[in-house]
Parts: C-alpha cells; structure tokens; sequence
C-alpha cells in the first residue's frame, strides 16, 4: 500500500507560485529524498504534507487519510522535523521531549520509555537536564530529530535533517536513518548530494516548483547512461581528427574544447576503444584520453539548470 | 481534554520557571501593599472622626479600603495581563515552534483552550495573591464577606475578559511589542465602549451601549449584587474572544 499519495499539490503565496503540480507516491517503509536548490518548493511540499499548510489545491494522503478531511488521524502518524527545530529555549531536553510525547498523545506509562528510547537513538544522553537555549546548533537539530521520533511514528518527514551538524554527527544521523528504514516510511531533503546518494531508495528532484526527476539511484544514473563523456587532448588537433572522430559509431556530439575535444557518447567501452583507435590512426599526438563518469551532481545540474533554460523568463 | 492540560501545562511550567511572572507579581504585591494600607490609615482616621461626633456607623470598610483596592487590582491586571498574554501565541511563532503544535495530533479548539487555560491560571493566582489584603484583616476586624466575595467574582470575571483580549492579540502577531500594545488597545476599548451610551441620542443604542458598560456591570460586583445581566455579559466577551482566537489559529493553515 501507499503511505503517502500526493497529488496535483499547488501552493501560492500571493504571486508567488512556490508549488506547480506536485505529484508523487511514497510506499510503506521506503526512504525518498527531496533534493533540490534553493526555494525549489521542497520545505512548502513537506508543510503540506504535516497539514501545518494548506495547499491552494491539490490532495495528500497519508496512511489512507486525506490530511485535510482527517488531520488529526494523519498528524497522529507523522513526526515532524521542520527546517528550525521547533524548540522552547526554557525547557530542558528531557522535559521538553516528555511534552512533546504526551503531546502527541502518548499515554501516560509510555511517555518515559519513548522519551529514553529517542534520547537514546539522538544520543543526548549528556545534556538531558540542559537547557535547550544553551545547547550548540547541532545540539538543537538533534533535539529536533529526537521530538519527531519521539513518538514512534509511522511516517517521517525531515527538512535538512542534518544541517548544522558537524561532520560526525552528520554520518551519526545518516546511520540512524539507515536504521530507521523498514519501520517508518521517510521523506527527507536536502541539497546535499551524497547523502541522498547513501541514505535514500529513491530520490524526487525538485525545481522551481515542479517535480524534474523521480527515480531510484540506480534508475537516474542509468537514465544518464547515454551521456558518457569522454575528454580528449592532443598535440595536433584539426579539422581532420574531428572528422574521424565524428565518424566513430557511439559518438554524439564533438566539441572543440581547448586543445583537445570533449565527446558525448552513447555507446559502451568499444567506441572509447574505437575513439583511441581513430585518434592514434589519424597521428594528431594523443596526450591524454579521459573519460568523465557522470554522477549525481551532474545529472541534478543538468537537471535543474535545463528547466530553468526551459522557462520564457530567463531567455535573453 | 487531556490535550488542552498538556498544552497548559507545558505554558504554565515555563511562566513559572521564568523571572517575568516573578517580576510582575513581586511589582504589584509592593504597590499594592502601600495603597492598601494607605486606604486602611483614612478609613481608620474617617472612622474616628465620625465617632467622635458621635455620627453612628460612618464609612464602609468594604466601600473605602476594598472597593479602593479591587479597583487598583483591576487597573493593574490590565498591563499584568496584557504582558503576560504575549508570551501565549506571540512566543510561539517566533520560536517556529507553532509548527510543532499544528502537526500535533491537536485541533486549533484545543490549542486555543490550552493557551486560555495557562493565561486564566496565571492571571488568576495574581487576583488570588490581591485577595489576601482584604482576606487577613478578617483576623482584626469582623466584616460582611458578601459583597467582599461577589467583587472578587467580578475581579474574576473581568479579568477572563483581559486573558482573552491579550490571547486574541497575541494570536495576531509573532511581535512580542506589538502583541503587548494592542492588547492595552482593545482592553481600554472594551472599557470605553460603554462611554458610548449618552451620545447615540436612540433610545435603543443607548440601551444597547449600556448593556456594553464594562464599568457599570463591574461597579455592580463591587456593589455586592450579582445580576444574571452582568454574568452574561462578561461569560460573552470571554466566549467571544476565544471564539475570533480559534479562527485565528486555524487561519495559520491558511497562509
Ligand atoms: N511564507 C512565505 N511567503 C512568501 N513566499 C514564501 C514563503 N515561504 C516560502 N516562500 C517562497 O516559496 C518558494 C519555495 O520555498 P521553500 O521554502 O519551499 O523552498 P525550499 O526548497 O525549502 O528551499 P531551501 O532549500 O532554501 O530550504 C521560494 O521562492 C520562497 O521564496
Ligand atoms: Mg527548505
């Protein structure tokens, strides 16, 4: 079953159009990750998504409930990291985390199991009598990201869910992620690439409001599989050698970069052969022979700058 | 139910834990102490002087000291109140920790009863602490408690009305300032509304505007009578400004 079906979500403030058609689904137990630039729409979808906003059209479902029809059933079952850790400086870890449970309609005998258990997992054992005012940004965040977990929830959407944290942490969080999946179904984002290349199954790119790319990992990368590119310097470059290259089977385009020539190629490792081969033939002076694995930066370059060359506003 | 104790609870927690309530407790107990017993030295004067002319009762306790000292509780409970309300929605935005709150498993019914509920508490353990003056002179002097307790019901009630005037504005701002100041603004237009009643020259607005006259259905508390025209009057602006605080709260989805 589907834990999380969103469907032509739209979300305006004013003039702003922060949201266009949103459409995507979310399995029991998966983990996906929103990654996206800067305003791209990703913290508007996931406020939505917790009924904390109302859209301007579109429907969410989670577990079956529609947010807007049921909030209170579908709130029951999410735990919430917003973009700022919603924390009361005045309150301890311990007893703001004692509130969030009960708040969240954890019963009585519960609450102190749950609130060790998310300390635990957060590993805030050390400053659970502090104050949250005192704690350090990264402190903060995990105190976020214990309240979302305090409740055992069966879905969890984390906004950034590891900025300000410090390198140690940040791999601490993405284990805990990792333990997390199976159980709850998570939605996170983040414009930090290796993480949703380590911690997620499936990633939704998101730009300007609409969603770009959805895919597994694997799915993108092979998607981007026809663009292999491969570099090429030479001693003697000429109209010649671009010829032969250009006549090579697997060979898209020919650039002329500087001394030498950047290939996009479809083909597998026989062209790279043939284009060494028709290189050394043609005795134009081979220096160097590269070829550029395209990763996750690229294809979320390619794909989130070849929209924006897309849109009518930004063409000269 | 249990929610709105939660909600109330965690406020009430964190204004107990903090200087503010202190503070303005610690204010009001010194200045009222020296009015009370200001009051208390020209009762006790007025009182001397009219039986040494022999003029029988004299002056009321009740109408000199604890009408003097209900109306002072009253006049302060307007700012007490009014700077205590900001933290109750005002705090909360700037926090961002209203997000918390609106995807908690909560309706904006129960957010809003837990705000009023932690500010009636507060607002009252303040009238509670000014009813102890006219309370330990009971030891001295024997009085009638009726019209002493049917003040305190209005002092109640009309601080009820204060609490929720100061949530409604709290609700409207994440400026804590702001949020003070308009406050003190719709309380002293809750007060002047009935000032309305002489210049209408309609025979029904002048009705209507003295139905509206906080200070009559107050001044007839302090009288000791408690009309059913009075109660309704101010259960209705309590019932009313938690009502608008509760739209407010949902329209936070909204935006
Ligand atoms: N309260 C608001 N009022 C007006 N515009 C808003 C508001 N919140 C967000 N926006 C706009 O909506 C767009 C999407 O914002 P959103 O916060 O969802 O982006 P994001 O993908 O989370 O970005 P980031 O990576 O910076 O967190 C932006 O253009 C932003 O300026
Ligand atoms: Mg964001």
């Amino acid at each position: 079953m589907d834990m999380i079906e969103v469907s032509g979500l739209v979300k305006s403030y004013g003039p702003i159009q922060a949201v266009k058609d949103i459409q995507f689904r979310v399995k029991k137990g998966e983990v996906v990750g929103f990654l996206g630039p800067n305003g791209a729409g990703k913290s508007t979808t996931m406020k939505i998504i917790t009924g904390s906003m109302a859209p301007s059209g579109g429907s969410v479902r989670v577990a079956g409930f529609d947010v807007f029809e049921e909030p209170l059933e579908v709130k029951r079952r999410i735990g919430y990291l917003p973009e700022n850790p919603p924390v009361y400086g005045e309150m301890t870890v311990e007893s703001y985390l004692r509130f969030v449970a009960r708040l969240k309609g954890i019963s009585g005998e519960r609450v102190s199991k749950q609130v060790e258990k998310s300390i635990e997992k957060t590993d805030l054992g050390s400053v659970r009598k502090r104050l949250i005012q005192n704690l350090s940004k990264g402190f903060r965040q995990r105190v976020g990201i214990a309240q979302a977990l305090v409740s055992d929830p069966e879905v969890l959407i984390l906004d950034e869910p590891t900025s300000g944290l410090d390198p140690r942490q940040v791999a601490e969080v993405r284990a805990l992620i990792q333990e997390l999946k199976g159980e709850h179904t998570i939605i996170l984002s983040t414009h930090i690439l290796p993480e949703v290349q380590t911690m997620c199954e499936r990633i939704i790119i998101i730009n300007r409001g609409r969603i770009v790319a959805e895919d597994s990992l694997a799915g993108l990368s092979n998607r981007m599989a026809g663009s292999v590119n491969v570099r090429i310097r030479v001693a003697r470059p000429g109209p010649a050698l671009e010829q032969a290259l250009r006549a090579v089977p697997g060979v898209v385009t020919v650039v002329v970069a500087d001394s030498g020539y950047s290939l996009q190629m479809s083909g597998e490792d026989q062209a790279v052969e043939a284009i060494a081969e028709s290189v050394v033939h043609s005795k134009a002076g081979l220096l160097e022979l590269r070829r550029e694995v395209v990763d996750l930066e690229e294809i979320f370059l390619k794909l989130t700058t070849s929209e924006e060359s897309q849109t009518p506003g930004s063409v000269p | 139910m249990r929610s709105v104790l939660v909600l109330s609870g965690k406020d009430l927690r964190n204004l107990f834990h903090s200087p503010l309530f202190y503070g303005i407790a610690g204010l009001c107990s010194i200045v009222w102490s020296g009015l009370f017993f200001a009051a208390l030295y020209d009762f006790a004067h007025a009182s001397n002087m009219s039986s040494m002319r022999g003029q029988g009762e004299g002056a009321s306790l009740h109408f000199v000291v604890f009408a003097r000292h209900i109306s002072l509780v009253n006049l302060f409970m307007i700012f007490a109140v009014s700077a205590m309300s900001m933290r109750l929605f005002s705090d909360e935005k700037r926090n961002q920790t209203m997000a918390l709150l609106l995807t908690s498993p909560v309706s904006a019914t129960q957010i809003t009863l837990g705000k009023f509920v932690a500010g009636l508490v507060a607002a009252w353990a303040l009238v509670a602490l000014s009813f102890l003056y006219p309370a330990s002179l009971r030891s001295f002097t024997a009085f009638d408690w009726g019209p002493l307790i049917a003040s305190y019901i209005g002092l109640f009630l009309i601080t009820g009305c204060y609490v929720t005037i100061g949530m409604f504005a709290s609700s409207l701002t994440e400026n804590t300032v702001l949020s003070v100041v308009m406050s003190l603004i719709f309380n002293v237009m809750l007060w002047f509304v009935g000032a309305f009643s002489d210049t209408a020259h309609n025979p029904v607005l002048d009705k209507v505007f003295a139905q509206l006259n906080v200070g009559s259905h107050f001044v007839n508390f302090i009288k000791g009578t408690i009309s059913v025209s009075s109660l309704t009057f101010f259960v209705s602006v309590i019932a009313l400004m938690t009502f608008l605080t509760q739209r407010v709260v949902e329209s936070n989805r909204w935006r």
